[in-house]
């Protein structure tokens, strides 16, 4: 420990700490302009510049380290003249643009002009004067704003690993920007405008709705995907103005992804249902929300008990999952189901990828499917030491970190992940060195698709060859795992399928799932609008809504309280920021029971107290980032699934995750659907040369069971004789029904 | 107390009061006899607002939100979004005449010069709407307030000179 006196306290630190904390730890304020925590040290502004007793030089807070018994002094007449020279010279290129900046209120450079108390540049301002930069979908740039702190280059490099903007030019000429001016090749992920600390690169999907100081905030959980991320919902009156970051919050640091911050608009959508809607013998007419329940629990009181099937989004809370179940009950059902299953659950945390010595990614987008845990992956993969095996059909973000990627069409990739899985045991192949590298580390971690059988069985063969390897089964949605915990795992989503196309179910009661759009359910479509009852709701009137004879519009996340169980099984309270005038799930929950005879409470608070009695998982759990304590990621020893691709034709076709879709939520926001609208064709460079491929063509898709009209995209990533279109969307949902892997063929 | 035997008889203290009356009676008046004639504004008197306008008639403001923040009296309603050219476009502005205090924050907190305090006062009307004004009718009261366009026609010409400065 070294003892440093900062303004004549004293406090203790650890060696390597830097002048900047160990003034926090003092409880002394260093103004900062360029430093972030997350990032490496820079040094690049001066504004945090300190005296030190005995030394004639001033020091930069941010990056210098303190030794033993230093002496330092943060506020006195010298530096406050330094610091004032520091931030007038920024001003002399700064357009005085505050009144239309959308940093305006929240901007780091204002606050600082604030605290130095600048009042006058005692310069001749040159503002700078380039057009704003549009050509970006989500960011808006522009770079006369720019005070060159490098936070976006440095976090793009370092957190995201994209690199995709540098510094360029040199001197006064220094400017943000890609090679040559080209367009950003990029994530998307938004993660370098939440870092700057000025107006240069701006949300548009925010920008100029509203001001700062309007806002309110609430702390919540993003119910986007299963990352559980701690977000912030800005708001004024019931209106959502962004889903914004919490710098170093939450299991996310405060970073998040495309569909979070560029997405949310979709709970403002105008194309929100307000009422409900009971459809008699095709007709299809208003109701209140009261009749609508009152009309379904009328007509499941006729209905024999083992006809009618609950099905629950795993998009909805544990709260309402748990009242959906204690409404299976009182109905007397058993046939409750989802598309998640209990036979893969959680097992590591982002902390033990984090901190793995030793990753493999088997057969997983994860930086497109599961956006902070491929944030973590990297991490864990740039640390000095590490290793990255990954296993996916084309290339993905994790090329650049990856110490072997392994590419090849689905068959021959699953034969040689089967041969990874094999070297653990001992066997001499191409492999053999990386299973080493995972055998002798210390935190080897293996992430893989949870709904993907083929690679869970290698997971599990690799964990038992290698007791130590922590698993990670990437689940897609935000309480993918908590609507298993609360009961909804147990049937296969076959047996669903099953029941509605013999006929046993005469019933069904969706909350919140599209079932016209999941991969294995969209075939129902037909059985299901011959049902006596479907029921669903939804905030939107979406393709399955629209078969209904009962759909309510119910609430979003950001419009309920409850708690989201995310992928790493941790739980995680949501709350309510805004109304929209319509009631949540467990509202409609409860009316079902009452008009069955069995009261129901819908405080989230009540019900978390009778999850606490009856659901064992969750018996001590803590709800505000607690992890349930699951006994073991596989509830049973899996069986090998062999990994065939179905049908006949030249290319193999392959599900992909997207960055800005994660499911049918999504779709319905304006800003994604501008630039991710209908399921686009993914060819490779070579095939679309040999085809004479252009992108944009339209091609027909033809193979066993299924065509489809696709828009190609020509993607340097994907490899040779693969093809892949992403899941959930109505075009392709039917196709992916007909099993994992495909054959297809492309007709001009 | 003395009194003067001169001034007992001659009663010269009422005579030096009504001097004073008579005097009076032969300089300017003072009062104005509202509503038959106006009352004169001067130059600094706070009145319903204007907006400035740019030479090609689009409006000054920006929608900065500032003067929305500083009304003590939360008349202002700013609604702003991006425009077709990536540009700050006001969607709606809205000042409630009914609540203004006429305090005259506004128009200084106003970066771009665009909101003043005019000097037309005559805001009678018979509805509440009536006294809500949008952006519109602020930049047609600047066109107003620079002609000397006054609900009370009585208003003189004169005083217009403040306003164009
Ligand atoms: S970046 Fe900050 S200082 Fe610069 S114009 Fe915007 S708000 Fe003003
Ligand atoms: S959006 Fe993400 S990937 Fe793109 S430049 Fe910014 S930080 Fe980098
Ligand atoms: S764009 Fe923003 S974050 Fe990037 S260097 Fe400029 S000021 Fe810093
Ligand atoms: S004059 Fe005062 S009360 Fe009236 S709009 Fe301006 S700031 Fe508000
Ligand atoms: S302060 Fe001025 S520029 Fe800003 S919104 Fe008000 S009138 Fe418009
Ligand atoms: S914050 Fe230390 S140099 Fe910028």
């Amino acid at each position: 420990m070294l003892t440093v006196k900062i303004n004549g306290k004293e406090v203790e630190v650890p060696q390597g700490t830097t002048i900047l904390d160990a003034a926090k730890e003092a409880g002394v304020h260093i103004p900062v302009l360029c430093h972030d925590s997350r990032l490496n040290p820079f040094g690049a502004c001066r504004v945090c510049l300190v005296e030190q007793v005995g030394m004639p030089k001033l020091q930069a807070a941010c990056t210098t380290p303190v030794t033993d018994k230093m002496e330092l002094i943060t506020e006195s007449e010298k530096l406050s003249r330094v610091r004032k020279t520091a931030i007038e010279l920024l001003l002399i290129n700064h357009p005085l643009d505050c009144p239309v900046c959308d940093k305006g209120g929240e901007c780091t450079l204002q606050d600082l002009t604030y605290e130095v108390g600048v009042t006058k540049v005692r310069f001749d301002a040159v503002p700078n004067d380039t057009p704003v930069d549009h050509t970006n979908p989500f960011i808006e740039r522009d770079i006369d704003r720019c005070v060159l702190c490098g936070r976006c280059v440095r976090i793009c490099d370092e957190v995201v690993n994209i690199q995709a903007i540098s510094f360029l030019n040199r001197g006064t000429d220094t400017q943000i920007g890609t090679s040559f001016d080209q367009p950003w090749n990029c994530e998307y992920c938004g993660q370098c405008i939440s870092v700057c600390p000025v107006g240069s690169l701006n949300n548009r999907v925010y920008l100029f709705k509203n001001r700062p100081w309007n806002l309110e905030s609430e702390k919540t959980v993003c119910g986007l995907c299963s990352c559980g991320c701690t977000v912030s919902i800005d708001y004024e009156g019931n209106e959502v103005f962004r889903m914004n970051e919490m710098p170093e919050e939450g299991v996310n640091h405060g970073y998040m992804c495309a569909k979070g911050r560029f997405g949310f608009d979709f709970m403002n959508s105008v194309k929100r249902e307000t009422e409900a809607q009971i459809t008699v013998g095709g007709e299809a007419k208003k109701a209140s929300v009261t009749e609508a329940v009152e009309y379904a629990s009328e007509k499941l009181k006729a209905m024999n008990t083992d006809s009618v099937a609950i099905v629950v989004s795993p998009r909805i809370t544990n709260e309402e999952a748990f009242l959906a179940k204690k409404l299976a009950d009182a109905i007397g059902t058993k046939n409750i189901f989802s598309t998640e299953t209990d036979a893969i659950m959680p097992g590591a945390t982002y902390e033990d990828v984090e901190n793995s010595d030793a990753v493999a990614v088997l057969n997983i987008n994860v930086t497109e499917s599961n956006p902070i845990l491929g944030l973590a992956v990297r991490v864990a993969a740039r640390k000095e030491g590490s290793s990255l095996i990954t296993f996916y059909p084309s290339e993905t973000a994790l090329k650049r970190v990856t110490t072997k990627f392994v590419t090849g069409n689905p068959v021959e990739l699953a034969a040689d992940m089967e041969k990874f899985c094999a070297a653990f045991a001992g066997a001499e192949n191409e492999f053999t060195a990386d299973a080493k590298r995972l055998l002798d580390a210390e935190n080897p971690v293996v992430v893989f698709d949870a709904y993907n059988m083929a690679d869970a069985y290698i997971a599990q063969e690799i964990q038992k060859a290698c007791s130590k390897v922590k698993l990670v089964p990437a689940k897609a949605k935000n309480n993918s795992a908590g609507v298993v915990d609360m009961g909804f795992g147990v049937n296969a989503p076959e047996d669903f399928a099953k029941g509605v196309e013999t006929g046993k179910f005469k019933a069904v009661i969706s909350f919140g799932e599209n079932i016209a759009v999941r991969t294995g359910w969209s075939k129902l479509t037909g059985a299901l609008s011959k049902l006596e009852l479907l029921m669903v709701t939804d905030p939107f009137m979406s393709d399955t809504a629209k078969l209904a004879n009962v759909y309510v519009p119910v609430a979003t996340f950001a419009e309920k309280s409850g708690s989201f169980t995310n992928l790493e099984g941790r739980v995680q309270l949501v709350s309510k920021a805004v109304d929209k005038g319509v009631v949540s799930d467990a509202e409609i929950i409860s009316g079902l029971a009452k008009g069955l005879g069995t009261e129901l409470p819908t405080d989230a608070y009540a019900v978390r107290k009778l999850i606490e009695k009856e659901v064992k998982l969750y018996a001590d759990v803590q709800w505000d980032g607690g992890t349930v304590a699951y006994p073991s990621v596989f509830k049973t020893e899996l069986a090998k699934v062999a990994t065939t691709a179905a049908g006949s034709g030249k290319f193999y076709l392959y599900p992909a995750s997207l960055r800005l879709h994660s499911g049918s939520y999504t779709r319905w926001s304006p800003d994604l659907a501008k630039v991710y609208g209908a399921p686009v064709l993914d060819v490779s460079v070579e095939d679309a040369k040999e085809m004479g491929l252009n992108k944009d063509d339209k091609v027909k898709l033809k193979g066993d069971g299924f065509t489809g009209e696709f828009v190609v995209e020509i993607n340097k990533q994907v490899t040779k004789g693969c093809i892949s279109l992403p899941e959930d969307f109505v075009e392709t949902a039917d196709i992916f029904s007909n099993g994992r892997y495909l054959k297809a063929e492309i007709i001009k | 107390m003395r009194r003067n035997i001169f001034e007992t008889i001659f009663f010269s203290e009422i005579l030096k009061g009504l001097s004073i009356t008579l005097g009076y009676m032969f300089t300017k008046p003072v009062t104005y006899k509202y509503p038959y004639e106006a009352t004169p504004i001067q130059d600094r008197f706070r009145g319903v607002q204007y907006i400035k306008t740019n030479e090609d008639g689009s409006t000054k403001c920006v929608g900065c939100y500032l003067c929305q923040k500083v009304c003590p009296s939360e008349c202002i309603h700013i609604e702003t979004d991006c425009g077709p050219k990536g540009e700050r476009l006001i969607r709606k502005y809205e000042l409630d005449l009914s609540r203004c205090i006429y305090c005259g924050y506004c128009e200084e907190v106003c970066p771009v010069d665009a909101i003043h305090m005019g000097c037309e006062w005559n805001t009678v009307d018979n509805t509440r709407d009536n006294y809500v004004i949008n952006m519109k009718t602020l930049s047609q009261n600047y066109k107003d307030n620079v002609a000397g366009n006054w609900k009370n026609k009585h208003l003189k010409k004169k005083l217009v000179e403040g306003v164009q400065q």
